[in-house]
């Protein structure tokens, strides 16, 4: 173990990022998690899953092997099977589109959280289990085109999908925390900048 | 007036229960005498994930000329009908994929000037229908939101008629569930859709 580990105080996240474009504020927001989180002495890895070039959709070779002893097959999804199973805090930053996680991201669930990694089956009992025992925070931070009041109506589905589906896969001690800016479209820069520096500074917060 | 169905279906396996399901939405269609699109998203090698260059002009009307086909689909049909496994709660990413780019400003719906809350486009379609199967209990998706159904259901009908009819058609628990349960479930499928 090192010295990092056994220090209470002391946080490792992986940030979780999906959005097409390096000039995004999506990435910026990704950015000034990371500066929050090193600022407090915490340890970040990231995973941009455009840049690394993540393949969306689980293919038939990965659906056959899904209940089998090695369900990961590719070099990308494994490395970030090894970084999520070592954790504190898991953090997703991406637009909502359609309610949800951008196609990229879902897939990212879809095929890290494979059994092994997001959840084990119980042999005897034949119930789930989950797997992220060592995540204590899991979080999101998303913006969205609609005002909160629509995303209200439409149920937050993306939200939902990580704070309720993923959270089901993490221990029962695990925080929740949501970060949404609204209506971007009609957003002033004073309101995203506000925005992003209450992302940082809730990020040097963390423990 | 003969109906328009568009079947978008989405499983990586040929042999899976959902292709199963697939063939009795079709049978189902092609008995009520609808004209039926078929649209296999893995079968084509659909690409799922947004470009950067479609997220740049995402407000421009309009979709990427690769996929211009499934955009006049969408605006074509009055009928659509999304077949597909449910994972995390959810449409799988491929079919998330094609939410994602084919529902776009000009085809589903167009922001006026300052607005924030879009305008719908899609008044061809008046009925939706999700055929959908689940690994876990009907209550565990409840516990979890029931992400996939309300993005569905609510979400994507904002674009559609304001009149348009949603159906629900799902199998939960499939693995612990019986042949018999699975056979009916199919029988329920094809039924709904000859109506």
């Amino acid at each position: 173990m090192c010295a990092s580990v056994s220090n209470n105080d002391t946080v490792h996240a992986a940030v979780v990022l999906a959005h097409p474009r390096a000039d995004s504020y999506a990435h910026a927001l990704a950015q000034r998690a990371v500066d929050g989180l090193q600022a407090a002495g915490h340890r970040v890895d990231i995973i941009d899953l455009y840049a690394d070039g993540f393949r969306a959709a689980m293919s038939e070779a990965e659906q056959e092997a899904y209940r089998g002893n090695q369900p990961i097959l590719d070099p990308l999804v494994q490395t970030s099977a090894d970084l999520v199973r070592n954790v504190d805090a898991l953090i997703f930053v991406y637009p909502t589109w359609w309610s949800g996680l951008p196609a990229i991201l879902k897939g990212w669930m879809e095929r890290v959280m494979v059994p092994g990694v997001g959840f084990t089956f119980d042999e005897r009992t034949g119930k789930v289990r989950p797997g992220l025992t060592n995540v204590r925070h899991l979080i999101g931070i998303s913006t969205y085109g609609s005002p909160k009041s629509i995303v209200r109506v439409v149920n937050d589905n993306g939200r939902r999908t990580i704070m309720r589906a993923l959270r089901l896969s993490c221990g029962f001690g695990v925080r929740t925390h949501w970060h949404g800016l609204y209506a971007i479209d009609t957003s002033t820069v004073g309101q995203r900048a506000e925005f992003a520096a209450h992302i940082e500074r809730s990020m040097t917060n963390l423990r | 007036m003969t109906r328009r169905a568009l079947v978008v279906y989405c499983h990586p396996s040929p042999t899976s229960f959902v292709a199963a399901a697939r063939d009795r939405v079709v049978a189902g269609l092609d008995a009520s005498g609808a004209e039926v699109r078929l649209t296999d998203l893995y079968g084509e090698g659909f690409t799922p994930e947004l470009s950067a260059d479609e997220h740049a002009t995402h407000l421009d009307a309009g979709v990427d000329p690769s996929i211009t086909s499934h955009a006049e689909n969408l605006m074509w049909c009055d009928t659509l009908v999304l077949i597909y496994p449910t994972w995390w709660s959810g449409q799988p990413a491929m079919l998330k994929g094609w939410f994602d780019r084919v529902w776009a400003s000009g085809v589903a719906w167009e922001l006026p000037e300052g607005a924030n809350r879009l305008a719908p486009r899609l008044r061809n379609v008046r009925r939706v229908v999700a055929v959908t199967t689940h690994g876990s209990p009907k209550h565990i998706n409840m516990v979890e939101g029931e992400g996939g159904k309300r993005t569905i259901t609510r979400s994507l009908r904002a674009m559609c008629h304001p009149l348009c009819r949603t159906s629900w058609l799902a199998l939960y628990n499939i693995d612990r569930c019986s042949e018999s349960e699975r056979l009916m479930f199919l029988d329920r499928v094809e039924q709904r859709l000859r109506r």
